[in-house]
């Protein structure tokens, strides 16, 4: 029965992706293709994150360092050296060897500890990341950011729709296949129990710090898009507001799915795009982060399962007996 | 003799484990009741379901003809039962004193005697009254948490392996001092030590997979070698 | 000679603010493993909230009871609401805190816009006294004083009194406090609620200090209380406040002599910590 579950929903995937590859060839609309451009870009990033909070239950609120990252050094690569296609390749290179070194040190200074350090180390990184961003002066142009022209082969929107909608469900299925791996079960494993896991012998230590760093990693790239499709970076790519994007994307979207992260960047950024719409109407909602606030604590109390999550465990208890979802909470 | 505390078929789940699948037990007042079983049988989360630190799913737990199943640990513990939990629950780095008197409900001269009494009966504590907790040793501990959990005047203790490792010698003087709390109170002992509970106790009952399968006074037992050796695999 | 003195001090003061917010911290932590991401929304609400009753009533003496009475009201509020629903789920609770901290510093700007508010001393700390050639100001002694007046007697609250004793004996073993016949939710709110007054404090106090508040100084001095907690030990009192008066010292003469490296220098000896002792420098325990 699961196997028609995975495959009903794999059709699904693979008729909502044709519909956004073939979009563009029906549908005109220049802002709608930014929105959805953005959209894919954080699915990106929040399924990056989903990888550590929803299938290795690490809390991390520094997640915006490694976006940020991804968005200078692509940024510094254009602007510094002329936006040839090897400059490019550079950068990506670049953001991956930053990325993957820096998660790998937070992982092993604060992995080992209670889960409080590491959020609190993340946290206090990005936040170093912004006041280097903002004093390196010579490189960064400080708060202010700086323009930059990019390879000729992503100057067009359309091809850049493109782009980040394979990158997305490139993402996508790496991470599923991933997360499905021998590595993946073991680190879902630690979610749920992480002494048991120890105890069968499994050194939990290094496949947290390898979530780390491939978590890491994908964010980087998801700044190295997401600087592109502005053609712009400026310090707000370390603020804790990229972070807490991610937070809400997967949270509301549900935890440990990856598609919960999709879904819920596309709901995050059409909310964004319209509640930024409404400011003009009503003050109140220039200040629309707080309906996030508000609705992310209600999502984590309330619904910690989220959209997906939900759903499936509708389906689930359709399918089951009630009592062995009884037995599941109880482990929550 | 009317029951103090009495189990009809508890059930407790930690996590997703079903540890307690049915206990029921009756403690007589004034009497030593001890719980017996193999290591894992569920004599430990007995006491902490009792205690409400493990809450009950199923069953019900009555002290003194009052439902206390749903009771927060602090109100089971203020109806006046006692716990002395398996590693003794002493705060390492408050002072013996401090430790006494954290438990101290009531601050009046009942209390100061009963303290004269317990530390008669401990003269240890007084040594180190002044000492860190955590510099005790094991069998100093273990008094101190019998003195801790019987300060109020409680009326029942439910004691966790209190012989559990200490030299046989320190055993013993932990053995004396139950038997002397025993004039003054009811008590529900979990022991592996046979030598122990057969000489304190004054009925059994028996846990084996989460269940009690078998009770009845400790002269029984020290009779019937058989069920000795099935339940708790001694002879 | 006169520099270094100034630079003392201006740490010392520095020290004490983020000592202010890193106790409840620190203390909160320790009791009931929660690690309140919206601490320092509370420190920005006192000193918004401080700042506003001090501009009405004009005495900053107010004020400052003021913004502990919204520290307190805040603190229970936050307690029984947020971390309460999700307690014992420390994923939650941690997620939790971060969305009230969000919540919070968006209130500020709701309530009193988004524009900086400046902030003065009252006259009567206004200015410095020399002795003996040194320039001492004197709003900077002030808020060394009160820290240190905190101090003394949060630790004589811990030390001396029986909810004192109850909410040490919690840091080592919550459930033997309960089997003890203490309702620990009524410790916890406590708790919370004198953290939360402590770090409000400390916010009103920093206004007159930095001459403006905004609402994202709350973040940025949760960072350094962060980096206190780890270095003086989680949940260790006496720990915090040492390990406030090193980071407020070092980032006051990182400032003066290397400012870029100001917040990576504390940063860096925090990652020490981390590695070498993750007790705490001043832990006891592992």
């Amino acid at each position: 029965m699961k196997w028609t579950y995975n495959n009903r929903a794999n059709a699904i995937y693979f008729i909502i992706a044709a519909f956004l590859l073939l979009l563009p060839f029906v549908h005109d609309s220049r802002s709608l293709f930014i929105l959805l451009t953005q959209v894919f870009i954080f699915s990106i990033f929040a399924m990056s994150y989903d990888l550590l909070l929803g299938f290795t239950g690490i809390v991390s609120f520094g997640h915006a360092m490694y976006f940020g990252i991804g968005a200078y050094a692509i940024g510094v690569f254009m602007k510094r050296y002329e936006p040839t296609n090897l400059n490019f390749v550079l950068a990506i290179l670049t953001t991956i060897l930053l990325t993957a070194i820096i998660s790998f040190f937070v992982g092993l200074l604060t992995l080992r500890l209670k889960s409080h350090f590491y959020a609190m180390l993340t946290l206090s990184l990005s936040g170093l990341f912004l006041v280097l961003a903002e004093k390196w002066r010579t490189l960064t142009y400080g708060n202010d950011g700086f323009t930059f022209r990019v390879p000729e082969i992503l100057k067009d929107r359309t091809d850049f729709y493109f782009i980040c909608l394979i990158c997305m469900i490139a993402v996508f299925l790496i991470l599923s296949r991933f997360t499905n791996s021998p590595v993946g079960r073991v680190l879902q494993a630690i979610r749920e129990n992480e002494q048991r896991t120890e105890s069968l012998g499994y050194q939990v230590l290094h496949y947290k710090i390898i979530a780390s760093i491939i978590s890491g990693i994908f964010a980087g790239i998801a700044g190295i898009l997401y600087a592109v499709s502005l053609r712009f970076v400026n310090t707000s790519v370390f603020a804790l507001d990229i972070t807490l994007d991610a937070l809400l994307m997967t949270i509301i979207g549900g935890v440990g799915t990856l598609v919960g992260a999709i879904i819920g960047a596309g709901l995050i950024e059409f909310a964004h795009h319209w509640l930024t719409a409404l400011a003009k109407e009503h003050w109140i909602f220039e200040r629309w982060i707080i309906f996030f606030g508000i609705i992310y604590i209600l999502a984590v109390m309330f619904f910690p399962l989220g959209i997906v999550g939900t759903l499936k465990s509708i389906n689930w208890k359709r399918r089951k007996k009630p009592d062995v979802k009884k037995e599941e909470k109880l482990a929550g | 003799m009317s029951e103090l505390l009495k189990l009809n078929a508890v059930e407790t789940y930690i996590g997703q484990y079903h540890i307690l699948q049915g206990v029921s037990l009756e403690v007589k007042k004034g009497e030593v009741t001890v719980l017996l079983g193999r290591n894992g049988a569920g004599k430990t989360t007995t006491l902490r379901t009792i205690m409400g630190l493990n809450p009950a799913s199923k069953g019900a737990i009555t002290y003194k003809g009052e439902d206390i199943k749903k009771l927060p640990t602090y109100l089971v513990a203020k109806k006046g039962i006692g716990y002395v939990p398996e590693d003794q629950g002493i705060f390492a780095d408050l002072t013996v004193e401090e430790n006494m008197k954290v438990a101290i409900q009531k601050d009046n001269q009942e209390t100061l005697d009963r303290m004269d009494w317990i530390l008669d009966l401990f003269p240890d504590l007084k040594k180190f009254w002044k000492k860190p907790g955590g510099l005790l040793s094991g069998g100093q501990k273990q008094m101190l948490s019998i003195a801790r959990a019987y300060i109020n005047n409680n009326e029942l203790l439910l004691i966790d392996e209190p012989s559990k490792g200490l030299a046989p010698i320190v055993v013993e003087k932990v053995m004396e001092s139950i038997i002397q709390m025993k004039e003054q109170t009811t008590i529900v002992l979990v022991e592996q030590n046979f030598m122990m509970a057969s000489t304190i106790g004054d009925c059994f009952y028996i846990i084996d997979d989460g269940r009690t399968v078998s009770h009845g006074v400790m002269n029984q037992l020290k009779q019937d070698a058989d069920m000795r050796r099935k339940y708790l695999g001694i002879a | 000679m006169d520099v270094l003195l100034n630079l003392s001090l201006n740490g010392l003061a520095t020290g004490m603010l983020i000592f202010l917010l890193a106790a409840g911290l620190t203390l909160i932590l320790g009791l009931m493993d929660v690690l309140n991401f919206a601490h320092g929304g509370l420190f920005a609400w006192g000193a918004y909230s401080g700042i506003w009753i001090y501009s009405k009533t004009g005495s900053f003496f107010i004020g400052i009871l003021g913004a502990i009475l919204v520290g307190f009201l805040l603190g229970i509020l936050t307690e029984r609401w947020i971390i309460k629903p999700v307690y014992g789920n420390h994923v939650q609770q941690i997620l939790i805190t971060l969305g009230l901290m969000l919540v919070l510093s968006e209130m500020l700007k709701v309530v009193w816009g988004p524009n900086q508010i400046s902030a003065n001393p009252p006259d009567y700390l206004v200015g410095s006294w020399e002795i003996g050639g040194v320039i001492i100001i004197k709003y900077r002694l002030f808020i060394i004083f009160v820290g240190l007046l905190v101090f003394a007697a949060v630790q004589f609250l811990l030390s001396k009194t029986k909810i004192g004793l109850v909410v040490r004996a919690g840091v080592m073993n919550k459930e033997m406090v309960q089997a003890l016949g203490i309702n620990i939710q009524k410790v916890f709110m406590f708790v919370f609620m004198i953290g939360a007054g402590m770090a409000a404090l400390g916010g009103v106090l920093l206004g007159p200090y930095s001459g403006v508040i905004h609402a994202e100084m709350g973040l940025e001095f949760a960072i350094l209380a962060f980096i206190v907690v780890v270095i003086g030990g989680m949940g260790n009192f006496k720990g915090s406040l040492l390990a406030a008066a090193l980071v407020g010292l070092s980032g006051s003469f990182m400032a003066y002599y290397v400012p870029d490296l100001a917040l990576a220098a504390n940063m860096l000896l925090m990652a020490v910590v981390l590695v070498f002792r993750p007790q705490g420098l001043f832990g006891m325990k592992g």
